[in-house]
């Protein structure tokens, strides 16, 4: 059966086409990679939203069983998990990025 | 913290062919950048790589002997 917090998660990264799930806020990041996401994503002219789940252990767990990645961040754009920016700045150099955002957000 | 010769030793355990790079980003040998070479990463995807990875070090990352790692995870013939 699925757990509520399993929806939340849905629900969440349904909402939001360039999701972070890290470490902190936007204004106050808790650690050096979820900031790196951060400035990856400032490049594009794009919003994207930060959910902080070191406040929140039960959604963090579920997520590391939902995505098989024991890490924080991780990302999901247009619905679907891409890691972090180890998989994210290799993209970026293949010109693989602008073409995905483009596509989630149809501009 | 950890050696590079014991993370490689991780490593190894499921990639005996693997190459290990160790790179020490703080100087306190827990915030780590690590190249590693293998075919074992042969068609797999980079998400898919990296998982690999993830298990081979699960251990050192639960007790924290490892806290960050950055991640390369490449192929023979891609280097």
């Amino acid at each position: 059966m699925a757990e509520p917090v399993d929806d939340e998660i849905k629900k969440e990264v349904q909402a939001h086409k360039i999701l972070i799930y890290g470490k902190g806020t936007k204004t106050m990041p808790m650690c050096g990679f979820t900031r790196e996401t951060m400035q990856f994503f400032d490049k594009y002219n794009y919003p994207y939203e930060l959910i902080d789940v070191l406040s929140q252990p039960a959604k963090r767990e579920a997520l590391t069983k939902m995505t098989n990645w024991p890490t924080l961040p991780k990302v999901f754009i247009d619905g679907t998990f891409y890691g972090d920016t180890d998989i994210l700045d290799p993209m970026e150099k293949k010109g693989e990025m602008e073409p995905l955002l483009k596509k989630a957000f149809g501009r | 913290m950890i050696t590079p010769d014991v993370l490689t030793d991780y490593i190894r355990k499921s990639m005996p062919d693997a190459v290990v790079t160790v790179l020490d980003r703080t100087g306190t040998m827990d915030h780590l950048k690590v190249v590693i070479v293998s075919d074992a990463f042969q068609g797999k995807n980079l998400l898919d790589r990296h998982r690999l990875i993830y298990q081979a070090l699960d251990a050192p990352m639960k007790d924290g002997r490892i806290h960050a790692l950055e991640l390369t995870a490449q192929t023979k013939e891609e280097c």
